[in-house]
């Protein structure tokens, strides 16, 4: 059972996997500009990195929070 | 209520369109809203799922929320009608009574989620179409990242027999063109050639032509029916594809905007997104989330190949016009069937949803369900950009929802939404009080919540829990 306090560590590791992008967007020297198979990282990261784990996280979360 | 019917209040067609559109413009703020919009419904269905408040405030913002939520998916729906080229309120109208009569139905709750479902998976059928013929879409992205120059295409409708502008616009000319008008209507020209700009402003008919030069803006009417020339680049669209790749406008002065705009969608989830069951079932909810959001964003990486799809400000354009204009007629015509489809059943779902949101805050009352479809109807005939509507309402639940939602008392729940919301119409109100605000404060502007959302959960948390649970119902 992940529990209110595992609850409340899921909502702060997707607070900081969305906090990530506009950090790799705006930050100097545009690290997120650098192209990596073509696509900039901001885009593998925004698209495709986070959202899978993002919706891994809550997926476990809420499946192991069944009473 | 299971994670599916949770996540229905959020994927509003609008959202869904507008995040495609603005990958497909090359947004500055493009990445970080596809991935807010993902993030933040998963961070409410994790939240706390403490009973919530019902209070007079939370009902008022709730039903304006609601209302304005509703007008950006009727304004979406308004946008398909210029496209089809039928008038904006016929759309309108038909989606609000399609809404209305949906919402009321007793069996809609039950079969809501599994549309939502179905919904995002038919999202999904588009770009995996379309990547056969194209290439997947990290190709896609390359490609249109490297193009030297976003140029009108010889087979763009803009080119052979002219398009609709879904609303007033300006356009910006980085080459010359010649426009030919195919409807009536004033056109005002601004030239820069001078140290001073001079304005001209046109009464034409249908097949005057207007030459511009680079560096001169064009000002349209909402409804303005125009051609381009084929070759020449796309008005308003990034110089190339590096500019669409890497918006130049990103850099450390846009932090507020999308700090901004990361605390609009974060708050206005916690609102609109309540509590859900937990269990082996609740995995449908993120799931249906990623592949809404996910065929979004497919939808609009494949949709910047064709430049000119975002021109006219139509929303839904890139998935209602990209499978023609990648697939041609035969197979293009029955993909964008499908999607349209797609996005009614989402917004059949998210109808229900909202109706169910108002109760559980507000009231039941059919009365006040009959209010809301005519006031958003009402705001939806009117040529607005649908996603500005709907940042409000994120914003507005965020400031003047949410810290109900985060109170630990009654009195919490009552004083949060008041402080949010006053400060949500002071920020919101900043640009018509004080014309000469600096720049910074564009930001809050822009984006009420960044403060008023901090303000209310401060006033909601520093109210003495008195010990007894608050009303549930909200």
């Amino acid at each position: 059972m992940a529990g209110p306090r595992g609850r409340r560590l899921g909502i702060a590791a997707l607070l900081v996997l969305l906090a990530v992008a506009p950090v790799l967007a705006l930050a100097p020297a545009a690290p997120g500009a650098v192209r990596v198979a073509g696509v900039s990282l901001l885009w593998w990261y925004a698209a495709l990195a986070a959202p899978l784990a993002a919706t891994s996280l809550a997926v476990v979360l809420l499946v192991r929070d069944a009473d | 209520m299971s994670a599916l019917a949770a996540a229905a209040p959020w994927l509003q067609p609008a959202l869904v369109v507008a995040l495609a559109f603005r990958v497909a413009a090359g947004a500055p703020d493009a990445p970080w809203l596809a991935l807010a919009a993902l993030v933040a419904p998963l961070v409410a269905l994790l939240a706390d799922a403490r009973p919530p408040a019902r209070n007079p405030v939370t009902a008022v913002v709730a039903a304006v929320t609601v209302t304005l939520v509703l007008a950006a998916d009727l304004l979406v729906v308004a946008d398909a009608a210029t496209l089809l080229g039928a008038p904006r309120w016929q759309g309108a109208a038909l989606a609000a009574l399609a809404a209305f009569a949906l919402a009321a139905w007793p069996r809609a709750r039950r079969l809501s989620p599994p549309a939502l479902a179905v919904a995002a998976v038919a999202l999904l059928l588009g770009p995996a179409a379309i990547a056969l013929a194209l290439g997947a879409p990290w190709t896609a992205w390359h490609r249109s990242g490297a193009r030297p120059a976003l140029t009108f295409s010889e087979r763009s409708p803009w080119v052979l027999g002219g398009e609709r502008f879904a609303r007033a616009t300006t356009l910006r000319f980085a080459e010359g063109q010649r426009v030919v008008t195919l409807a009536a209507g004033v056109y005002r020209v601004v030239e820069r050639d001078a140290a001073t700009p001079t304005v001209r402003e046109w009464r034409l008919t249908a097949g005057d032509a207007l030459t511009l030069r680079p560096g001169d803006e064009l000002s349209v009417e909402a409804g303005a029916h125009v051609r381009f020339e084929a070759g020449r680049r796309v008005p308003g669209a990034p110089a190339s594809g590096v500019e669409w790749a890497d918006a130049p406008a990103r850099g450390p002065r846009l932090l507020p905007v999308a700090l901004g705009a990361l605390v609009t969608m974060l708050g206005g989830a916690l609102a609109l997104v309540p509590p859900a069951r937990r269990g082996r079932a609740a995995a449908a909810g993120p799931l249906v989330l990623l592949a809404a959001t996910t065929a979004a964003l497919a939808w609009g990486v494949y949709a910047a190949g064709v430049p000119d799809l975002v021109l006219g400000g139509a929303l839904p354009a890139p998935l209602l016009r990209l499978p023609t204009a990648a697939l041609g007629a035969r197979a293009g015509v029955p993909l964008a069937l499908l999607t349209g489809g797609a996005l009614l059943l989402l917004l059949a779902a998210a109808a229900v949803a909202l109706r169910e949101r108002l109760a559980a805050a507000a009231s039941a009352a059919p009365e006040l369900w009959a209010g809301i479809v005519v006031a958003a109807t009402a705001i939806a005939v009117w040529p607005i950009d649908p996603w500005r509507v709907l940042t409000l309402a994120l914003g507005l639940a965020a400031a003047g929802w949410a810290p109900a939602r985060l109170a630990t008392s009654p009195v919490g729940a009552l004083a949060g939404p008041i402080v949010g919301g006053v400060a949500f119409v002071a920020l919101a109100a900043l640009p018509a009080l004080a014309p000469g605000a600096p720049a910074w404060l564009e930001a809050l502007a822009r984006y009420p919540a960044l403060v008023a959302l901090p303000l209310g959960w401060l006033a909601a948390r520093a109210m003495p829990p008195d010990g007894e649970r608050v009303a549930p119902g909200g």
